[in-house]
């Protein structure tokens, strides 16, 4: 019989002990009896041998530990009550904790889902990315050649496996409705084996997939499969337009599976990131057709992702590559190249989440402070209503009640309000998460992953017990300690004084203070960072533009001519919008950092070296559309359609031709020669977050991209714009992969997406620490005041004025305040080092924000003192005196 | 588990040690315990017989005894109490520790003697 069904039954066993112990009296009797007593006389003595039975069985409840329970029930009834007399401080003290609980749960759920638990994948320690560094390519990392990468997996005997893969969007259709857009993984052959994946329908991969000719074939999500084809139990052998190719669908992934994004695995990283990505719900098979390769060059195009064979050490396979990329080296110099790579190895689970890691953090740290603030405003709250029970502590203390059982009251009201508050919060945490995941624009990693666990729930336990402790403690063992004596002063009456109590609430009032203001303090730095990224200038104007990119089929379009048609015919439908006033084409989308980076060559001096550039193809009316200014020469016309023109960005131009203009002179890129016509003030397209890129424009004739970029300003909105513009690229090319849709100023938001949340996220805890704070001073000054009613009273009597009681009640929370702003200040210096990574155009803390956090501080401070103060003031003397 | 002293005459635990050992000879209930305690004793150790059933409990507790409802010898319906082989490993236990502390006692007691 377990501990628990004894107790369920406890009544009953109780009932048997009885029997038992009334039968061994009389059997004692009995034997009395025998020996010659009358019966009643044996019956007594019989009694009086065994000894008190009431007390033997509370020694026997004792023995089985029901007593402690017993105890402990008692306890908590009692507590409960407590509560239920003072419903508001009840429900204000839960309502805080749910908030608090439930937003450090929340947050620690996404860190957990993100940063703690391992990848979804058979031994994902095994897997990493290996990566090559260039340094003319500045300090991010590259994918690497593919050369290079075939070399490694011929010679690594530590890896178990390597693929190559890269991602993108594509559209995808059953017949001839619109294409729904997912994202798309194209890897060798091997991918599904060195994930260790295997289909839940048909079939993954095979070589023959990838010969030359063969059918397409592709593997899909389990969330495409449901949203294409409807969960369809046959699809296996159905087939899909992916793009314009019909695709034979081969197998279904299982529902479990997961693959990160092309935001969280890139092909190249420098750092930034995109506005938020899809899932990859398609899987491709490619074979690397090495002759197309160089030993030079094609970086970035492709991730390889490998497998260590079990035992190994990352360190070890490092070692191994970089040993084998000197053999790259050797193939290079060669073919004549000088740069030569170096090999960068790193876990896939640190590559999927390394640009979230710090965000995320700050996170958790900024919700846990809120937490810790919240349970001092407890604590101090507590603090107060303990006082107000001291008589009753005392009667008790008198009474013969251990210091042990008045303290396990508190302990048992406080965990029935950290329970419920526990409770409450990991419902919001659930919610909240839930709302996070379906309606967020940030592209946190693994997103979809994330899902509130065991983990979780024991962390949210932790934390609840922990405030409970934190806020309850304190004032518990103050009351553990009133001499009985107090029982009996008559006078004593409302004894809610004491010096070292009120001190106490003072150093309470002063950590919380303090927390907030650093708080505060990190709050306003990233505060300035986003107005900074959002007001410094760009060199563009995002107001009532509207764009739409567009993938263009490599089957179907893979003349260049066919190309342009399309281009021409689209930009013609665009400029019919009524209400339009200029359109144009760019080759990538704005604000999702720098691609296509070239050389560029002066004809005229080839022996300078010169930056690296972002090549971008445009249309005539493309400048005018993002409102570019034009510093020399002029933009796109008609007529550049067959010349070789180049419009360089202002900063390259002068890196180019430092001495004299630029106009004119001939440079060469990719081969292929150019004339500069124009230069274009420097602009932030490529990120808000890095200094204008070096940027070369040509004409999209020169080599009409697949991925095109049609963009139009009007005399309307951008948001109203974005139908029409659907619209009129549909009436042309029915059928064309519209992969979004989105306006200018849309976009830009969401490249600020991570920057606003993290922004917004500590405003809104600053703020509630703020408020907290001064609920917490309000608080202490108040119950000051209170006890010391006489003295006010005694003070007033002999002659100090209202203004004078005024401003001392004032004065009496400046010491807590002005220290807590202190200590606050500095740690909010030195967590502003911490931070200074996710920090833009902020160079550390300024004088003006330390001034700022301070003036609201006292601002907050005498708000919160005026109404205690007021009290204080209004004191009459003659009933103070004559008090009870 | 609090160690309330049960009796004035006895050191803690020594009842429960008592009781296993008188339990040894055969499972008994609880008011022959009681008695074969007193006469074995012969009357020098004075134990209130309602103490028995809170020591009782506890060796329940700890499983070193088993309980069962029975007939007396008297054809009563008791509790017939028996020593579990847990009980009889904690008794060899306590027993080699409480020769240790006598012997330990009357060496500073009776020093000739030892």
């Amino acid at each position: 019989m377990s501990a628990i069904t004894r107790w369920l039954e406890r009544r009953r066993i109780e009932r048997d002990l009885a029997i038992e112990m009334n039968g061994h009296i009389e059997e004692l009797a009995e034997d009395m009896i025998e020996a010659g007593q009358n019966p009643e006389q044996a019956l007594q003595n019989a009694r009086r041998k065994f000894g008190n039975v009431p007390l033997q069985m509370e020694r026997s409840r004792d023995a089985w530990g029901w007593t402690a329970i017993g105890e402990f029930i008692a306890d908590v009834r009692f507590g409960y009550r407590l509560l239920a007399k003072s419903p508001v401080f009840a429900m204000v003290a839960i309502l805080t904790l749910a908030l608090g609980i439930g937003a450090s749960t929340a947050v620690f759920t996404v860190v957990d889902s993100v940063l703690l638990k391992p990848l979804g994948y058979r031994d994902s320690g095994d897997l990493v990315v290996a990566w090559e560094r260039l340094a003319f390519l500045g300090p991010g990392v590259e994918g690497p050649n593919p050369l290079h990468e075939d070399l490694w997996k011929k010679r690594a005997t530590d890896f178990a496996g390597m693929a190559m893969l890269n991602q993108g969007s594509r559209g995808v259709a059953l017949g001839l409705e619109h294409p729904r857009i997912t994202g798309s993984v194209t890897a060798e052959v091997n991918l599904f084996d060195l994930l260790g994946v295997t289909p839940m329908m048909g079939r993954g991969f095979a070589e023959r997939d990838t010969i030359k000719g063969s059918a397409p074939v592709a593997v899909l999500s389990y969330a495409l499969w449901q949203g294409l084809f409807g969960g369809d139990p046959n699809v296996i052998g159905k087939q899909a337009r992916v793009g314009d190719t019909l695709t034979e669908v081969i197998g279904i992934l299982p529902e479990s599976f997961r693959f990160p994004n092309r935001n969280a695995l890139p092909t190249f990283n420098t750092g930034q990131r995109g506005s938020a990505a899809p899932e990859p719900g398609i899987f491709l098979p490619v074979a690397m057709d090495l002759s197309q390769f160089g030993w030079s060059g094609d970086y970035g195009n492709w991730v390889a992702l490998g497998r260590l064979r079990s035992g190994v050490d990352i360190r070890q396979a490092q070692a191994q590559l970089t040993a084998i990329e000197s053999e790259v080296g050797d193939h290079m110099r060669a073919q004549g190249a000088a740069a030569q790579p170096t090999v960068f190895v790193q876990p896939l689970q640190k590559a999927v989440v390394q640009d979230s890691e710090r965000g995320l953090w700050l996170l958790m740290s900024a919700v846990i402070a809120l937490l810790l603030i919240a349970c001092l405003n407890l604590a101090n709250t507590q603090l107060g209503r303990a006082l107000s029970r001291r008589r009753e502590a005392a009667v008790r203390s008198a009474l013969g009640a251990s210091k042990w059982r008045l303290v396990r009251v508190s302990l048992a009201e406080n965990l029935l309000l950290a329970f419920a508050g526990g409770a409450a919060g990991v419902l919001l945490a659930t919610e909240g998460v839930n709302l996070f995941r379906h309606y967020s624009v940030v592209d946190i990693p693994r997103l979809a992953e994330v899902d509130v666990n065991l983990t979780v729930l024991a962390f949210s336990l932790a934390v609840t017990a922990g405030a409970s402790i934190l806020f309850g403690m304190l004032p518990a063992l103050r009351l553990a300690h009133v001499p009985p004596q107090e029982a009996l002063q008559a006078n004593s009456g409302r004894a809610t004084g004491g010096r070292s109590s009120r001190s106490a609430s003072r150093w309470l009032v002063g950590l919380e203070v303090a927390g907030c203001a650093a708080l505060l303090t990190i709050t306003g730095l990233f505060g300035k960072s986003l107005l900074h990224l959002m007001t410094q200038e760009r060199g563009f104007d995002t107001r009532r533009v509207a764009v739409a990119q567009v993938e263009l089929s490599r089957k179907t379009k893979s003349d260049p001519a066919v190309r342009a048609a399309f281009d021409d015919s689209v930009l013609e439908a665009l400029h019919a919008i009524p209400g339009v006033d200029s359109a144009g084409l760019v080759s990538a989308m704005p604000l999702e950092g720098e691609s296509w980076i070239e050389g560029i060559v002066r004809s005229d001096s080839p022996q300078q070296d010169n930056p690296q550039l972002n090549l971008r193809w445009v249309s005539p009316g493309y400048f005018e559309t993002t409102g570019q200014r034009l510093v020399a020469g002029r933009f796109f016309e008609e007529r550049d359609r067959n010349l070789n023109g180049v419009v360089l960005s202002e900063g390259l131009a002068k890196k180019l031709w430092p001495a004299r203009t630029p106009l004119g002179g001939e440079v060469q890129i990719q081969g292929r020669k150019f004339n500069v016509i124009g230069i274009a003030a420097d602009s932030r397209a490529t990120s808000l977050k890095l200094a204008p890129p070096n940027i070369a424009y040509v004409h999209y004739r020169d080599r009409t991209p697949y991925t095109t970029i049609f963009m139009v300003r009007g005399r309307q909105s951008g948001e109203a714009m974005l139908a029409s513009v659907r619209q009129a690229i549909w009436s042309r090319f029915p059928d064309v992969t519209i992969t979004r849709v989105k306006t200018l100023d849309a976009q830009l938001s969401d490249s600020l997406a991570i920057e606003r949340f993290q922004t917004m996220v500590l405003v809104a805890s600053g703020g509630a620490a703020l408020a907290l704070a001064m609920l917490g001073i309000y608080g202490v000054l108040s119950c000051s005041v209170e006890g010391r009613r006489k003295e006010i009273g005694v003070r007033m009597a002999v002659g100090a004025t209202r203004g004078g009681i005024c401003i001392e009640t004032l004065r009496e929370s400046a010491v807590p305040v002005t220290a807590g702003l202190g200590l606050g200040l500095l740690a909010g210096m030195w967590a502003s080092r911490e931070v200074r990574g996710l920090l833009y155009g902020v160079s550390g803390i300024e004088p003006e924000l330390l001034l700022g956090v301070a003036a609201l501080f006292v601002l907050v401070a005498l708000m919160a003192g005026f109404l205690p103060a007021r009290r204080a003031a209004s004191v009459d003397p003659m009933n103070a005196l004559r008090g009870e | 588990m609090k160690r309330k002293k049960q009796d004035q005459d006895l050191l803690p635990g020594t009842l429960e040690m008592l009781i296993l050992q008188t339990l040894r000879r055969g499972p008994l209930h609880g008011y022959a315990v009681a008695q074969y305690i007193r006469e074995a004793s012969e009357e020098l150790l004075n134990v209130e017989e309602g103490s028995l059933y809170p020591a009782l409990q506890r060796l329940l507790r700890e499983e070193w005894v088993a309980a069962e409802w029975g007939l007396s010898p008297r054809n009563r319906r008791v509790r017939i109490y028996r020593l579990t082989a847990a009980g009889r490993k904690h008794l060899q236990r306590e027993t080699a520790g409480f020769d240790r502390l006598l012997t330990g006692i009357s060496r500073i007691m009776r020093p000739a003697e030892s």
